[in-house]
């Protein structure tokens, strides 16, 4: 493991865009779900969802009594570039890749899985502004057009779930999702919602365990953070009902969240997004970011503090510290 | 009869002082402790100190209530040129102060900040979930090292406790140099070495203690000692502030 780190926080965010792109490459060069052949930026994306149903937790419980799903986790199917092509890279790149897209069924479904046709019910204004987003988004000429997470912007609800690795640390009475940009805490203890004036890149959330899922109730979301570099949004209206389905094993979840806000949307409509632990695969700096260090000689996992506050720039442009 | 009486009001007057001095004496009978015995910090903390004004002892002016500061002895022993960057600093502090732009307080600043921090403990870590910026460090408890050498910079720097009886004694090092330890312009280096002492008061007070050495800016060490309170307003929780979007917020979400 190579502890050279980034010196400069401005370079965590270059690296970060560097990565991107050939991560849209990796779901168009040969079969989706292979890694990219020597090429270490290379991500691996899965081509399909894993289903995981609701029932009892058979796994291993914490002291408390949470099912235990501590550890570093990614999502499976790509990152925030295309929220309903999730391999499809991002709609208008001016710079797309050298072998053409597949057939639509070869690439993961969309993160849209009701309604049936894998699109967001938008209203038709809405449908417009995520289209004015999108058909300028690689050359951004009004702030708005520049994606918020492009300026360090918390990713908040749902896109932290697809940009980078993450952990997961529990405590009784919280769940803790420490995120590449931004962090959430779950409370568990049923404590009402923040007044609703109060609104919040990674909103308010008051969870459960039911069996094997984790439900969580979202409020008090300032609606800012967008789903991704293709514009997609909710308002400060939104609620999000969310459930996190783990597998009896611990080694996957999926998030399958029914976004309802009447201010956007004709009818309320829900995500679903796939996540795999990372704990045994190799550190590849985006799904398992993680630092190596020993206790005696135990090896131990660690994650290294994950801040970008100083960048505000538009997608592509390599960012800079601002010198003193 | 009379004169037994008061020798007997006495008597009860004495035992009860003698209750609450061995009571006062004696926190660690009550303080929280983990499931491993140790004392346990969960919860959520803030001070009431105006440190984060001004470390040093100062007059009241327009930006600053007068304080005391929380600095041993007062006065931070600065090297000669950097007791003028810190002039200049306090010169420029209502523009220069990072805090401003909402970057990451660094440590021991985010402790004595005034916005609540909450902590959460497992026996391997502690995490400190700072309101401000929404930042998060964790404090390894077990065993592990600094791995950084010499390559390795980080804005709350790299934490490795350990316990001395009922104190937890926390190295900090591996910093970068962006951050400033108040608004008054006190400031450090990437040199800088920070040893958090963190020990219970009582059950709701933990005093917190720090010495900080960075040759490049500083003659000696030096020590802060500053007291934070548990929050215990019913249903109070950390409001993330994320100070840094603040200036371009309003673009987003689109609208009709």
């Amino acid at each position: 493991m190579n502890h050279t780190l980034i010196r400069r926080p401005g370079a965590a965010l270059a690296a970060a865009l560097l990565s991107l792109a050939p991560l849209a490459a990796t779901a168009q060069n040969g079969p989706p779900g292979t890694p990219g052949a020597g090429d270490a930026r290379r991500l691996q994306f899965e081509p399909s969802f894993t289903q995981i149903a609701s029932g009892k937790w058979t796994g291993a419980r914490l002291p408390d009594g949470q099912p235990d799903v501590q550890g570093h986790w990614s999502n499976t199917v790509s990152n925030h570039s295309n929220f309903t092509d999730p391999q499809g890279g991002i709609p208008g790149d001016p710079t797309p890749p050298r072998r053409p897209l597949g057939p639509r069924e070869s690439r993961a479904p969309s993160r849209v899985s009701d309604p049936a046709d894998g699109q967001i019910p938008f209203q038709p204004w809405a449908k417009a502004r995520q289209q004015e987003f999108l058909a300028n988004f690689h050359n951004p000429t009004k702030p708005e057009y520049i994606e918020p997470l492009a300026r360090c912007a918390p990713a908040g609800v749902p896109k932290s779930l697809m940009w980078h690795g993450y952990e997961i640390r529990q405590y009784p009475g919280y769940v803790l999702f420490l995120f590449d940009s931004g962090s959430r805490i779950i409370h568990l203890d049923n404590k009402p919602h923040l007044p609703a004036a109060i609104k919040l890149w990674n909103a308010d959330s008051r969870g459960r365990w039911e069996g094997n899922t984790l439900v969580v109730d979202v409020t008090n979301n300032n609606g800012k953070a967008l789903f991704g570099r293709t514009g997609e949004f909710s308002s400060e209206n939104a609620h999000v009902a969310e459930r996190y389905i783990f597998a009896p094993d611990a080694k996957r979840y999926n998030y399958v969240a029914t976004f309802t806000d009447p201010s956007v949307y004709t009818r309320p409509w829900t995500a679903t997004i796939p996540a795999r632990r990372r704990e045994g695969e190799k550190a590849d700096g985006w799904h398992y970011e993680v630092a190596l260090n020993k206790a005696g000689e135990t090896p131990v996992v660690e994650r290294y503090e994950r801040i970008c506050a100083e960048n505000n720039i538009g997608f592509g442009n390599v960012a800079q510290t601002p010198r003193k | 009869m009379k004169l037994k009486n008061h020798y007997n009001r006495a008597l009860v007057l004495l035992t009860a002082l003698a209750l609450a001095g061995s009571a006062l004496a004696a926190p660690a009978q009550k303080i929280p402790r983990a499931a491993n015995g140790k004392p346990d910090f969960s919860g959520i903390w803030e001070t009431t100190s105006s440190a984060d004004e001004d470390l040093e002892p100062h007059s009241a002016r327009k930006d600053a209530a007068p304080g005391a500061g929380i600095v041993d002895g007062g006065k931070i022993p600065y090297l000669p040129a950097a007791l003028a960057q810190r002039k200049k600093n306090f010169e420029n502090r209502d523009s220069a102060d990072p805090r401003l732009k909402g970057w990451t307080l660094g440590t021991p600043r985010a402790v004595y900040y005034r916005e609540p921090f909450q902590i959460f403990q497992r026996a391997r870590d502690l995490t400190l979930f700072h309101q401000f910026g929404h930042s998060v460090r964790t404090i390894h408890t077990n065993g592990t090292p600094h791995p950084g050498g010499e390559t390795n910079e980080f804005w709350l720097g790299d934490s490795r406790g350990k316990w001395e009886g009922d104190t937890l004694v926390v190295d900090v090092k591996d910093f970068n140099d962006e951050t400033w330890l108040d608004r008054s312009g006190n400031f450090h280096s990437d040199a800088l070495h920070v040893t958090e002492r963190w020990t219970f008061l009582d059950p709701n007070t933990i005093e917190y203690k720090a010495q900080l050495e960075d040759p490049k800016v500083f003659s000696a060490p030096w020590s802060i000692n500053v007291i934070l309170h548990r929050h215990r307003e019913k249903n109070f929780q950390l409001i993330e502030n994320y100070r840094t979007t603040l200036d371009y917020e309003q673009h987003y979400p689109p609208k009709p």
